[in-house]
């Protein structure tokens, strides 16, 4: 190390040093990052080409055989139809029953903090211990809404969660339930976020009725928050799981087959995590299309401002 | 999924205390893992009470599963990781899986270490309960079979007499009947289909009939038998006014005294007594017989597994194995839940379950029809467990009555031949 060199490297060494400091403070999240979600997809990617059965000492790869088998799979069809129905019925209906509680909140004068409450309690609470209480309010003998059905005359209540029929219907209303609340609170901050003058203006511009009031300036102030919201609800509603697996088990006859329910079932009991990891896959897609197609075709409508 | 490790503090303590100096050998650890915590905990605790006084040296540290699927997936998983369960209680028809799959230790070798099986309580029929092909897989801890679970008061509503119950499906849905013209009716009866096959398979074996062909290359539900079962299930849904309900629900709504009769397993007799001590007297009965002669019931319950790769851990799991599936165990067992005990000494020697059993009749339901309880079958193949699913989704077909039981013999016959191995 000569003398001439050393102001260069010290001047060069600053930079480096702060590089290497940043190196290292992003080491951890990097690391987690790696390990817990980075190489378990690139493990599951790996598995779906495999024919892999949880216990069985070697593998096969078997190409996309997985895939292949998923396109005459009626159980995978009816998971996929069943999907499609629950998150068709949950999301516009939560959405809109939640954009509507936010707008009576706002409006209203007393008791708001009550009711803020009160709509956002299913979001805090356990998922499987609320679904017990569900199963006891849709009992269909004991329950007390077939109890209610019955005192004002309907002879013959439905069966609920376990008549194919009803099945899905009841899961949807479940589903409305817990997300109604996150979807409220939501749109409550982007209700309080629209000035208050825009309202004055557009009154005395001629928008009378609250309705043309709601349709000039809420609406599309809210755009935002509505990509968001149905951003969200869709990929949440997409994940329904819990409510499956602890009331119905798919059943009867496939009618609540949904499909993280099908790849849990899949992996887990019929024990073929190769076919399971290949459902996770079209179920990532899935997702990944969704959030894709919404910020695309949604982007270009919103006001921001 | 849920898994819980509970170790106790004791043992925590006791076992850090053994490692320094003291004779090494003193205390092992092992590993125990069992399924259905709500219906088996407080007889495992009990056992493990008892043999702790007997080898104050071996500690047990306890693993559970919420039911059986969960817990053959927990010993498959821990061991893909390597490390693993020392004893591992698993539903007798998951034994197949564990034995194809090379992870149960064959029980022949250390029994034959002990002298005569059938001198320890282990008649043939009981280690049969435990053995796949010519492999000791395990030795049974509980078998189970179908019962009736009545609800007394109803039936004092209806006029049936108990001296006067009904052994047959005919009387079952005359009683039915009977219960359906109550004012304020309850829903007559309710038979358990939902789960697994398992259940519904009494009617099948009931008639004499059997899943599969003795050499496993043909599915038999398009026998005569497999017919008449589906026929008759057919009835008790329709004549019996059997209500759809999911299994959970069925139990409630009998637990409530809403529902006259119900049909399920007997392993969780001593919750149902619970259950319903405050609401109605409740009475068991035998399953009704279909046919006399060559009538059987399928068995459920569980059997220990021997999965211990360290000789001393193998040793030690063994010996708990053994007493918990001796007499002493087997009748704690038995007190504990509502499960048949698998021993044959604790079933004949009074000493261990008369006094149990004269004071408890309840449990006799089950106990009487243990001489005809075959084999819990399991289907061969990777597919195994999907067949059973099928079976069940056309059951549900029968249940909300979409379709004629004739037509759904067809369907199930090609589904499940379908998932069969082929026959090479």
């Amino acid at each position: 190390m000569s003398d001439a060199a050393l102001p260069r490297a010290a001047t060069s060494r600053a930079p480096v040093g702060e590089a290497l400091a940043g190196l290292m403070l992003t080491l951890p999240a990097g690391i987690a990052y790696l390990v817990l979600l980075l190489l378990p997809t690139l493990a599951a990617v790996t598995l779906a080409f495999t024919d892999y059965e949880l216990g069985m000492p070697a593998l096969n790869w078997i190409g996309l055989d997985n895939f292949r088998e998923m396109l005459s799979d009626r159980g995978f069809a009816i998971a996929l139809r069943n999907t499609v129905i629950y998150v068709g019925t949950v999301t516009p209906l939560s959405i809109g029953l939640g954009l509507g509680a936010a707008l009576l909140i706002e409006a209203g004068t007393r008791g708001r903090a009550f009711f803020r409450a009160v709509f956002f309690l299913p979001v805090v609470s356990l998922t499987v211990a609320m679904a017990a209480a569900w199963q006891y309010l849709l009992h269909p003998t004991i329950g007390p809404l077939n109890a209610l059905l019955r005192q004002v005359g309907v002879t013959d209540p439905p069966f609920w969660l376990s008549s194919s029929d009803t099945v899905l219907l009841s899961l949807a209303a479940i589903g409305v339930w817990e997300s109604l609340g996150y979807n409220m609170v939501l749109f409550l901050a982007g209700l309080s976020a629209i000035p208050r003058e825009l309202y004055a203006a557009a009154e005395v511009d001629g928008a009378r009725s609250a309705f043309d009031r709601f349709r000039l300036v809420t609406w599309p102030l809210l755009g935002p928050t509505t990509l968001f919201v149905v951003t969200i609800t869709l990929i949440r509603s997409v994940r329904v799981f819990d409510t499956v697996a602890v009331l119905t088990q798919g059943g009867p006859n496939k009618a609540s087959e949904v499909l993280l329910y099908t790849m849990y079932r899949e992996g887990f009991t019929y024990l073929r995590l190769g076919y399971s990891a290949a459902i996770t896959l079209v179920f990532l897609a899935i997702v990944l299309a969704l959030v894709w197609l919404q910020t695309k075709a949604m982007d270009r409508k919103i006001h921001y401002g | 999924m849920t898994t819980l490790r509970r170790r106790t503090l004791a043992g925590l303590a006791a076992a850090a205390l053994a490692i320094p100096r003291m004779a090494r050998a003193e205390t092992v650890e092992i590993t125990v893992h069992y399924a259905q915590p709500h219906i088996y905990k407080d007889a495992k605790e009990a056992i493990a009470a008892a043999f702790a006084r007997v080898e104050p040296g071996i500690r047990i540290s306890w693993l559970t599963s919420p039911d059986y699927n969960d817990g053959l997936q927990l010993v498959l998983r821990q061991a893909a990781a390597g490390t693993g369960v020392d004893l591992s209680f698993q539903a007798l028809n998951r034994l197949r899986v564990l034995t194809e799959r090379g992870l149960a230790q064959d029980l022949a070798p250390l029994l034959a270490r002990e002298g005569d099986p059938a001198a320890l309580g282990y008649t043939p029929n009981i280690l049969d309960l435990g053995r796949i092909g010519t492999t000791q897989a395990g030795l049974a801890f509980s078998a189970s079979n179908s019962i009736a679970y009545l609800n007394g008061a109803l039936l004092d509503r209806a006029g049936v007499s108990r001296d006067a119950l009904p052994t047959s499906w005919d009387g079952v849905l005359d009683i039915a009947a009977r219960l359906s013209r109550l004012p304020d009716a309850p829903d007559p009866l309710f038979f358990d289909w939902a789960i697994t096959e398992w259940h519904w398979s009494a009617l099948l074996l009931g008639q004499g009939g059997r899943w599969m062909n003795p050499q496993e290359t043909r599915f038999l539900l398009d026998s005569p038998e497999g017919n008449a079962a589906m026929a008759l299930f057919e009835r008790i849904v329709r004549d019996g006014r059997m209500p759809n309900l999911t299994s959970a629900a069925a139990q409630q709504a009998f637990g409530a005294g809403k529902l006259g009769m119900r049909f399920a397993s007997t392993a969780n007799l001593r919750n149902m007594i619970r259950t319903t001590a405050q609401n109605f007297p409740l009475i068991t009965m035998p399953m009704p017989v279909i046919d006399p002669q060559k009538g059987c019931l399928p068995v459920g319950g569980s059997a220990g597994v021997l999965m211990a790769r360290d000789a001393a851990k193998r040793e030690a799991a063994w010996k708990f194995l053994r007493f918990a599936t001796g007499p002493e165990g087997t009748a704690l067992m038995a007190r504990n839940t509502g499960y048949v005990p698998v021993n044959q000494i604790a079933i004949d020697d009074p000493q261990y379950l008369g006094e149990f059993y004269r004071e408890n009749p309840l449990y006799l339901a089950a106990t009487r029809q243990l001489p005809i309880t075959i084999e819990w079958y399991a289907f061969p193949g990777s597919n195994g467990v999907r067949i059973s699913q099928a079976i069940v989704d056309n059951l549900a077909r029968i249940v909300e009555g979409r379709a004629p039981a004739a037509q759904v013999v067809q369907d199930t016959q090609r589904e499940v031949t379908r998932l069969l191995p082929r026959a090479s």
